[in-house]
């Protein structure tokens, strides 16, 4: 009978390893998830965000189109806003460049000076851009504008990412 | 720039071209003036939010100053002139501060930073993309008062 008995050492052995294991698996768990959690998401489609801009309203000036989504933020959800420069070019396509200079990140504005017009003027430190968003040079951003991928649904604009070109 | 770990890291980088600091100033109240102070507080969180998307190039957004209302204005002016000090000693060539409180008129003149009092609006009911439009109205006034300081100190 006491053979089958399981010994203090024993028993202090199993439960530290039992222990220890479900340690390690909980701190092991959320990395490994991490590592493979951004390659489960999937891209694409979901990622355009309607706007309320008629595509058919938009003329060859920059408008400036106001859209809001939902961001998650780790553990909280928060509305996020974001800005786009929409116009169409000569060929009738719709170009959506970000607001966002590429110096410091200051948001730049269609026809901010007056001494520039037709231009994209940043408010910080004077940099420029042409309409289809190059940067000109001698001023101080490095980059031309991101442009954001676009499209119609229902009449309606719909924006992608903003990429670097 | 905000107080985040990476927007700082760019801070200190390119620090040249960030020559102006924003603190927000926050009133609080657990009297009848609460739901008040809340809303301005509210407001004033949700305007220099935007404000920052505008400069983020040329500005530091403080995480702001709360106090309590209870506190004389005496001692709070004195609380905020020791932000002033430590602002100027580094080297920061525009102070701003922004609120809803207009507690604080009455002591701008003891200020060397600018003071910009936004009388707060209630955006609590609206949709987002009403309150969203406000909000860019306002930034676009102050974009103004930015701009015109900044160019007659360049
Ligand atoms: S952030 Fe636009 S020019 Fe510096």
């Amino acid at each position: 009978m006491s053979k089958n008995r399981v010994t203090r050492r024993q028993f202090l052995n199993y439960t530290l390893t039992g222990v220890g294991g479900f340690m390690a698996a909980g701190m092991l768990l959320p990395m490994v998830r991490f590592a493979v959690d951004p390659v489960l998401q999937k891209k694409g489609e979901s990622d355009f965000i309607a706007t309320n801009q008629k595509v058919a309203d938009l003329t060859t000036e920059p408008t400036r189109v106001d859209y809001s989504f939902e961001q998650q933020d780790g553990w909280y959800s928060s509305e996020e806003t974001g800005t786009a420069w929409v116009y169409k070019d000569e060929n009738d396509k719709v170009v959506a460049l970000s607001p966002v200079c590429k110096h410091l990140g200051c948001t730049v504005n269609w026809n901010g000076d007056k001494a520039n017009e037709n231009h994209f003027y940043c408010p910080c430190h004077g940099g420029l851009y042409t309409k289809d968003g190059t940067n000109v040079p001698g001023t101080p951003p490095i980059a031309a504008l991101d442009v954001f991928p676009t499209k119609e649904v229902d009449g309606f604009l719909h924006l992608g990412k903003a990429e670097p070109r | 720039m905000k107080w985040h770990t990476q927007d700082i890291q760019l801070f200190l980088k390119e620090r040249d071209y960030i020559d102006t600091v924003i603190l927000p100033l926050y009133p609080v109240s657990f009297a009848d003036d609460i739901q008040q102070t809340v809303a301005m507080t509210e407001f004033i969180n949700l305007l220099s939010g935007q404000l920052e998307k505008q400069f983020k190039g040329r500005i530091l957004m403080l995480p702001g100053m709360s106090y309590l209302k209870t506190i004389s204005e005496e001692k709070r002016l004195a609380d905020l002139i020791e932000w002033e000090k430590e602002l100027i000693s580094q080297d920061f060539k525009h102070i701003f501060y922004i609120t809803s409180d207009s507690d604080w008129k009455t002591v701008e003149e003891q200020l060397d930073g600018g003071l910009i009092w936004m009388p707060s609006i209630p955006l609590d009911n609206m949709d987002d993309q009403y309150k969203l439009s406000i909000l860019e109205d306002q930034v676009k006034q102050l974009l103004n008062v930015f701009v015109k300081k900044w160019q007659n100190n360049d």
